[in-house]
């Protein structure tokens, strides 16, 4: 009983739920904020994108007549949930250990393109030509970034099964962390070095921000899928694109740099979440502001011709050495 | 103070832009674009955000002196944009036909196709003075929602 | 890309550059463009500036003892065409930039001016006395000349005081200081 309560409270309170919402909107509002400053503007108050989420449940819902009702509802119901369950898998070193500790790192491979994959659905559904023109963008944006993704896991994988002597993969994040908290972080490791700046490279494409916005293109395809797409069910997809925020940066945290500082706990999360910050500066902010648009063609090629060729030289060096 | 307030005292906060080009020069336009482009003016510093869909629109910034041509499409537009709206008119054309005013061409002013909320002649206006209509429309937008101005 | 990065961080760095506008003060050049306002001691009623704007924001209406001029801020393209060609500089522009209104004041944002006419000092006859000013700078190379008093006559009674003022000239030359022939 006891543990259906704390898998509750895992989900819904820390660290997915609430923790992640409110972290993943507070991390939105300082990428605003920092990519403003960098413009040499004021920006939006830090509780800009709460206030966005608030604006837009009291707007009315419109459903367009020629789009399919039920998918168009739902789509953004399922990014929103894919990404929260996916949060509460995030183990938080020195924190928390995780909720399943036998192959998390697979189920969050599956989960992570649920978000993606509700804005195809929602973008399909709505009937909208730009909306058809941002699904197929999506999906090839989608095909393009999974290649790497999953060949930086596979190395990351590799490494601790090989060091742990289970000889295969081992897919589990807490012995992931415990591992690199033990024998140093992977992220400061030569070999993993490669897929660490591969890592770096998915980061702006899964989160959807300049260069590698081509799908949500709001100057070029009128935001794409999420053309038709306003009031309550846009808040659902901006909490989702919140959430995966948080999700894809916590994760760059935990297979490269889970150090710890010290053996309390709040401490830790704090270490943590500063953390978070920098990658989000390097990866997103520094890279929004000064950066344009890839064509669609250009980001593909860039994906499969730099983080994939890096990934794979990651993962060939862990096979060898 | 109820939830539905605090949603309502929060949402005007963050008011989005969207545009439409009723046959304009584009001067209005730039200015339009200069007002969120450029440091000095800094128009995301109030909580706004052009978006590309009208979907998603609360303030609607109609510049130019709606042609024939086009002014089916602007009340399609509008008529697609969520209520509780505002709509501003940016610049003389679309308030009184401007430079315009006779052709056999125009259909506006715009006030005889939809209603309008707030104007900001100029030709081009300032961008100060866009800004300015875009914080009095906030207010209209408050008065709309029912709530008092602070 | 390095240069870029370089240019971003020292913007952080550097702070920004945005006018506190719709909460504080922010500059108006001296020259900008606001609205037209015009003198009503200086207008005449030509017409001229009617004529030449561009936008149609100037109306005139003539009644028997007045005219009304009126300018609909709203419709005007601050092109200043009226400010130059106006012949008396009765035309000037404001430098306040503050347009944005309510749709309820759309009608309200007018320069209006009824200016009456006044009946000539020598016949009698009703028309426009320029002003003071004005009449001074226009008749400012002949001393001779009173522009009080020439302001207050109709164009026949300036050509008949005009004419008797050459006579006396051609028959008393000695009593001119200025040479009306030249």
């Amino acid at each position: 009983m006891s543990d259906v309560l704390w898998a509750l409270f895992h989900v819904c309170i820390f660290p997915g739920g609430l923790f992640a919402l409110a972290f993943a909107l507070y991390l939105k509002g300082l990428d605003r904020i920092l990519v403003a400053r960098m413009q040499r503007r004021v920006g939006p108050p830090v509780i800009q994108p709460l206030l966005d989420i608030a604006k837009l449940l009291t707007k009315e819902t419109l459903i367009p007549k020629t789009a399919c009702k039920s998918v168009f509802l739902y789509a953004p119901v399922i990014g929103m949930t894919g990404m929260a369950a996916c949060a509460a898998f995030m183990p938080i070193p020195g924190v928390f250990d995780g909720m399943y500790n036998m192959g998390d790192l697979l189920v969050l491979f599956y989960l992570l393109p649920i978000p993606a994959l509700a804005m195809m659905l929602g973008g399909s559904s709505s009937s909208s030509p730009f909306g058809a023109i941002g699904f197929s963008r999506e999906m090839l944006i989608m095909l393009s970034y999974e290649v790497p993704l999953l060949m930086i896991l596979l190395t990351v994988a590799m490494i601790t099964g090989k060091a742990t002597g289970l000889g295969t993969a081992d897919f589990s994040l807490l012995n992931i962390v415990q591992y690199q908290l033990n024998h140093g972080q992977f992220g400061l490791n030569p070999i993993m070095i490669p897929a660490f700046v591969a890592y770096l490279m998915f980061l702006p494409g899964t989160i959807g921000v300049p260069p590698f916005d081509v799908a949500e293109a709001e100057t070029e395809i009128l935001e794409g899928p999420l053309l038709e797409y306003g009031g309550p069910l846009l808040a659902l997809f901006q909490i989702g694109s919140a959430l995966k925020t948080f999700v894809v940066l916590s994760l760059g945290v935990v297979l490269f740099f889970p150090g710890t500082i010290c053996d309390i706990w709040i401490f830790n999360l704090v270490w943590f979440m500063v953390k978070v910050l920098i990658f989000m500066f390097i990866a997103i902010s520094l890279l929004r502001s000064a950066t344009g648009r890839f064509r669609i063609d250009q980001a593909m090629v860039f994906y499969f011709k730099i983080p994939a060729v890096l990934a794979l030289i990651s993962l060939v060096l862990v096979m060898v050495v | 103070m109820s939830l539905d307030n605090l949603l309502k005292k929060a949402s005007v906060r963050s008011p989005w832009l969207f545009r439409i080009n009723a046959g304009s020069c584009n001067g209005c336009d730039v200015e339009l674009a200069t007002t969120a482009l450029i440091p000095r003016y800094d128009v995301e510093r109030l909580g706004c955000h052009y978006t590309g869909s009208p979907r998603q629109a609360d303030i609607v910034l109609v510049t130019g002196p709606v042609t024939v041509q086009m002014r089916d499409y602007v009340v399609r537009v509008w008529n697609e944009i969520p209520e509780p709206k505002v709509t501003v008119a940016v610049g003389i054309c679309p308030i009184s036909g401007g430079v315009f005013r006779d052709s056999y061409s125009i259909a506006g002013p715009l006030s005889k196709l939809v209603p309008v909320d707030v104007n900001v002649p100029g030709c081009p206006p300032r961008p100060q003075a866009i800004m300015e209509a875009v914080v009095l429309a906030r207010s209209i937008w408050m008065k709309k929602l029912g709530l008092e101005e602070k | 890309m390095a240069g870029f990065l370089n240019v971003l961080l020292r913007n952080i760095i550097s702070g920004p550059s945005t006018d506190p506008f719709p909460f504080g003060e922010t500059f108006s050049p001296k020259s900008i463009r606001g609205r037209i306002l015009i003198d009503p001691e200086r207008c005449l009623g030509c017409g001229m500036c009617r004529h030449v704007c561009v936008a149609g924001a100037i109306n005139i209406t003539k009644t028997e003892n007045d005219w009304t001029i009126t300018i609909w801020q709203d419709s005007c393209c601050l092109c200043r065409s009226c400010v130059t060609y106006c012949p008396m500089h009765a035309m000037s522009i404001d430098p306040d930039w503050h347009s944005a209104h309510a749709e309820e004041d759309k009608f309200k944002r007018i320069e209006q001016h009824t200016i009456e006419y006044q009946p000539c000092a020598g016949c009698g006859k009703s028309m426009r006395v320029i002003s003071l000013e004005r009449a001074k700078e226009l008749y400012a190379k002949d001393e001779n000349i009173n522009p009080e008093e020439i302001r207050h006559l109709c164009r026949s009674c300036r050509q008949l005081r005009d004419a008797e003022r050459k006579t006396n000239s051609l028959a008393h030359p000695e009593r001119t200081t200025t040479k009306v022939l030249s």
